[in-house]
């Protein structure tokens, strides 16, 4: 199997440009996720890499095979690229049971009738569905749908299998199993996919590397870890994870770390980005890593407890500092005044004083 | 709007609904078993009527012609429809757009206006006949033959097959398509394997359809199959009139009955279908922009194909109609600027009854159309978001007249006014004429009228009865406003429709009933050749001033 590159991709819709010069890598074996809000772009890079898009620029090519080029006007056909490609909707064909779905990819690439049998068969057992092969897909429930969906995708071996937000058409809780599932089928069977969502956690829970695009463009790429824990921007920050925001203004910055200051309030937090003082900034923190306190010390704040929410697993709190707005996890507190401590490693402090 | 509770007007538009059509089919059913006229003191119940018509050997020619003629007509316009489909909406060709409206104008052009001019256009006499004499030395076609009549019969139903055929397509999803360019397919293993079996129920359905219109064909075999008497079930209806010389309602009404046991299958397997392709109904993937199949060095053939059906169901009859309107006469050897004339205008002027037919015509297009509409609306209404009964034997009432041929239904009119007592007046006036259309047409009206109250979302109701409106209030501040838009277009095609309409009023033909369709048939018959021709041209017109206007405020020419 060989490296997936797209270099410098552009496209766009009249005079909308959709993509801004996207390149990114994927390798044998890896699973890269491509997270955006609606609007990045993630889907219309996607359809690019299977030929269903027509980009301006740019370059795609896995290994040795230049799929498209926009250079030396190189743009092969769809079906010539042998791209697995799981659709949201699923797009399973109605009028085809199980078995002829799978066995489409195969039959038009003149598989003997023995071994389209095997393989088509070993595909659905893969995916637990051996006894549904002669099923017609309105009979079947959603999750069974995107199995085939998936099945069908992968049963000639693509290279690299291409997934469109392939759980957003499941309920809310099958959607979580599915993750976890579709996690290990990727693993046991050494699937290198894309898969595009708008969704962090299932970015996170699913893929090896996320490339986060914001109005066609790269924010920020790499490992979910590195996503989660070291945003190199605000709006990486902001879309990874819940967090408390705390516009203020800088008031010293010293050794990578800046003081924050607003209407009652001085924190000090790890600076991200060029910050001097007297700019506007803002602060971000997660909100597992805002604690509620037992007295006034160092980067803490003095707070009024709003209301509590019970979520089930946790509780979540409500306080507030004049204008400011602060959520936490943790032990419903007495009624009235709070310390809440930020410690100064896990708030980032970026430039600009709109959250983003 | 709970369905339990009785309400007033509901119960009345169901029971008038149902009396005005249950009354004359029931009229039919019991005339034919009687072995006389109903008026006749000395009738009595008996199959004498059936027994007479199963031993008439003209019944059974004219029952195998119309199966012919129905099975050809499927025969050419399924795969003609389906291919026009196809190059309108998954195609580069050029001028589609002009063409997806030329397509619409067989269907709203009277059948009796077109088979006239295919006459005197192809005719043994007509003018490309006699100019392709001319030519050839000879007439290469006859279009008084069987194959002739289910050859025209074929290529103006092609934009029934069409219809629906691009509407599947339109509606089918792009992401089963793009999955099938995925998994390795070209384009036109695409347009088999995926386009054309996942809208096989719509062919299916078009198929069935065509079918049953060519079984209730009366205008094209009325006019063509007359010089060489071939006679379909119809057509043989209508010569029963005057068969034994005396009245042969119990005849006619044992051969409407043999229609009806036709038709009414054909129109519960469509609704049947209809219902049954909802499995095939794909979840739609996002709205991207489909990708038209390049027809490359094609595009100027096919254009070609689609411009040779356009001139052979358009412009030959028209242009045919167009010139017999304005000669004295025609024939071999004639020279077209020695025989100029507006004599034929001037006598349909000077006809009282012909000026009445055209002001009848007018009158039962507008104002009778905005009535019809009225009372489509007053029905659908009646069953809007009804869950019980009510909606459901509604939902059937209203298939019926479908299976009901315009003929049939005028005739059974026709028996009611006579009757029952104390409706003789009305039988004379436009009312009857407007009363039989709209029951002929309700099928059609109810489907404009449903598919603009399917655009309100039931929580816009709701909402409005949740803020402490009563349920005739919500209809009134918030349904019918809604569906304002939608009502205007129905009266503008039920305009057209009853423009064009001419079989349902055959039989309601009297003083003061006139219209230009009824009239054309008593014409023809008549042999009034010059009249006919200039009435069909009146009639060309009004129906093109109905489309103008369609076209101009974009109301969709189907639903």
């Amino acid at each position: 199997m060989n490296k997936l590159v797209v270099e410098n991709l552009h496209l766009q819709y009249g005079d909308n440009p959709i993509l801004k010069g996207v390149s990114m890598t994927l390798s044998p074996g890896e699973v890269v996720a491509l997270l955006g809000a609606s609007g990045s772009g993630k889907t219309t890079l996607l359809r690019s890499v299977a030929g269903l898009e027509q980009p301006s620029a740019g370059r795609i090519a896995i290994g040795e095979s230049v799929l498209y080029d926009g250079a030396a006007g190189v743009d092969m056909p769809v079906e010539k690229r042998s791209l697995g490609l799981v659709f949201q909707s699923y797009a399973l064909w109605p009028h085809r049971t199980v078995f002829e779905n799978v066995a489409y990819g195969l039959r038009l690439r003149g598989t003997s009738a023995t071994d389209l049998q095997k393989r088509v068969t070993e595909a659905l057992n893969n995916l637990g569905l051996g006894h549904l092969a002669q099923r017609l897909p309105h009979q079947l429930s959603g999750g069974q749908q995107q199995r085939v969906a998936i099945a069908r995708a992968l049963v000639y071996n693509p290279p690299v299998v291409l997934m469109d937000e392939p759980l957003s058409n499941l309920d809310a809780k099958l959607r979580e199993e599915a993750r976890a599932w579709l996690r290990e089928l990727i693993v046991r069977l050494h699937i290198s996919a894309l898969v595009v969502t708008h969704d962090q956690t299932e970015a996170m829970a699913m893929s090896d590397r996320i490339l986060l695009l914001n109005f066609g463009k790269i924010e920020q790429q790499g490992t979910p870890e590195e996503m989660y824990n070291r945003p190199q921007t605000q709006f990486t920050a902001e879309f990874m994870g819940s967090n408390n925001q705390l516009p203020g203004t800088i008031a010293q910055v010293a050794d990578g770390r800046a003081l924050l200051e607003g209407e009652g309030w001085r924190l000090w937090g790890a600076a991200r980005g060029d910050l001097k003082p007297g700019d506007a900034a803002t602060g971000i923190i997660r909100l597992e890593r805002t604690q509620i306190a037992n007295g006034a010390a160092d980067n803490r704040i003095r707070t009024e407890l709003v209301t509590g929410m019970f979520l089930g697993d946790r509780r979540e709190n409500l306080f507030k500092l004049g204008a400011l707005r602060l959520r936490c996890y943790g032990a419903a507190p007495a009624a009235g005044e709070c310390w809440l401590e930020l410690p100064r490693d896990a708030l980032w402090v970026f430039p600009g004083a709109n959250p983003a | 709007m709970t369905a339990r509770t009785f309400s007033l007007p509901r119960t009345a538009v169901v029971v008038i609904t149902a009396s005005v059509i249950f009354l004359p089919l029931g009229l039919i059913f019991w005339q034919s078993f009687l072995n006389a006229p109903f008026f006749n003191p000395a009738k009595h119940f008996g199959f004498d009527a059936y027994a007479f018509i199963f031993e008439d050997a003209d019944f059974w020619t004219a029952f195998a012609n119309s199966i012919v003629i129905a099975a050809g007509m499927v025969v050419i316009a399924l795969p003609l429809g389906a291919a026009l489909a196809f190059l309108l909406t998954r195609t580069d060709l050029p001028a589609q757009r002009a063409i997806e409206v030329l397509v619409l104008i067989p269907v709203f052009v009277s059948p009796m206006v077109l088979a006239f001019g295919y006459v005197v256009a192809m005719g043994p006499v007509g003018f490309y006949s006699t100019w392709a004499k001319a030519l050839v030395g000879d007439v290469p076609w006859n279009v008084y033959s069987l194959t002739g009549i289910a050859v025209i019969a074929g290529l103006t139903h092609v934009p029934h097959v069409y219809l629906y055929s691009s509407a599947a397509l339109k509606s089918l999803g792009s992401d089963v398509e793009e999955a099938a360019r995925v998994a390795g397919a070209n384009p036109l293993q695409v347009a088999l394997h995926v386009s054309l079996p996942m809208t096989m129920p719509a062919l299916f359905y078009a198929a069935v359809l065509v079918f049953f219109l060519g079984f209730e064909l009366f205008g094209l075999p009325l006019v063509l199959g007359d010089p060489e008497g071939h006679l379909v079930l119809s057509t043989y209806l209508f010569k029963l009139t005057n068969k034994l010389g005396t009245p042969s309602y119990h005849l006619m009404a044992a051969v409407a009955v043999c229609i009806v046991g036709v038709t009414f299958p054909l129109v519960l397997l469509q609704r049947w279908l209809l219902k049954s392709a909802g499995k095939f109904v794909s979840v739609k993937g996002k709205a991207t922009r489909q990708k038209l199949l390049p027809l490359r060095g094609w595009k100027w053939l096919a254009l070609g194909l689609v411009a040779l059906w356009l001139v052979f169901t358009i412009v030959v009859p028209i242009s045919g109609i167009a010139l017999r309107a304005f000669v004295e006469q025609w024939g071999e050897g004639v020279k077209l600027a020695d025989v100029l004339t507006l004599d034929n205008f001037r006598g349909v002027f000077d006809s009282s009854d012909q000026v009445r037919a055209i002001v009848n015509t007018l009158l039962i297009g507008t104002i009778g159309g905005a009535l019809a509409v009225a009372c489509y609306t007053a029905i659908g209404l009646a069953g809007h978001r009804q869950r019980g009964g009510i909606a459901r034997i509604l939902d059937y009432i209203v298939l019926i007249p479908r299976a009901i041929p315009g003929i049939l239904a005028g005739l059974a009119f026709l028996w009611i006014f006579l009757f029952i007592p104390g409706l003789k007046e009305l039988r004379n006036s436009i009312f009857s004429v407007w009363l039989a259309y709209t029951v002929v047409w309700l099928a059609y009206g109810m489907r404009l009228i449903s598919s603009a109250l399917l655009q309100i979302g039931p929580e816009l109701e709701e909402s409005a009865r949740t803020a402490g409106a009563s349920s005739r209030r919500v209809l009134t501040d918030v349904t019918i406003p809604l569906i304002r838009f939608g009502l205007l277009a129905s009266w503008l095609l039920v305009f057209m429709i009853f423009e064009r309409e001419y079989s349902t009023a055959v039989y309601l033909l009297g003083q003061g009933t006139e219209v230009i369709g009824s009239m054309l048939v008593s014409l023809w018959g008549a042999g009034a050749i010059d009249q006919v021709a200039a009435l069909s041209l009146i009639n060309i017109a009004l129906v093109a001033v109905g489309l103008a206007v369609a076209l101009r405020f974009g109301v969709r020419l189907h639903e």
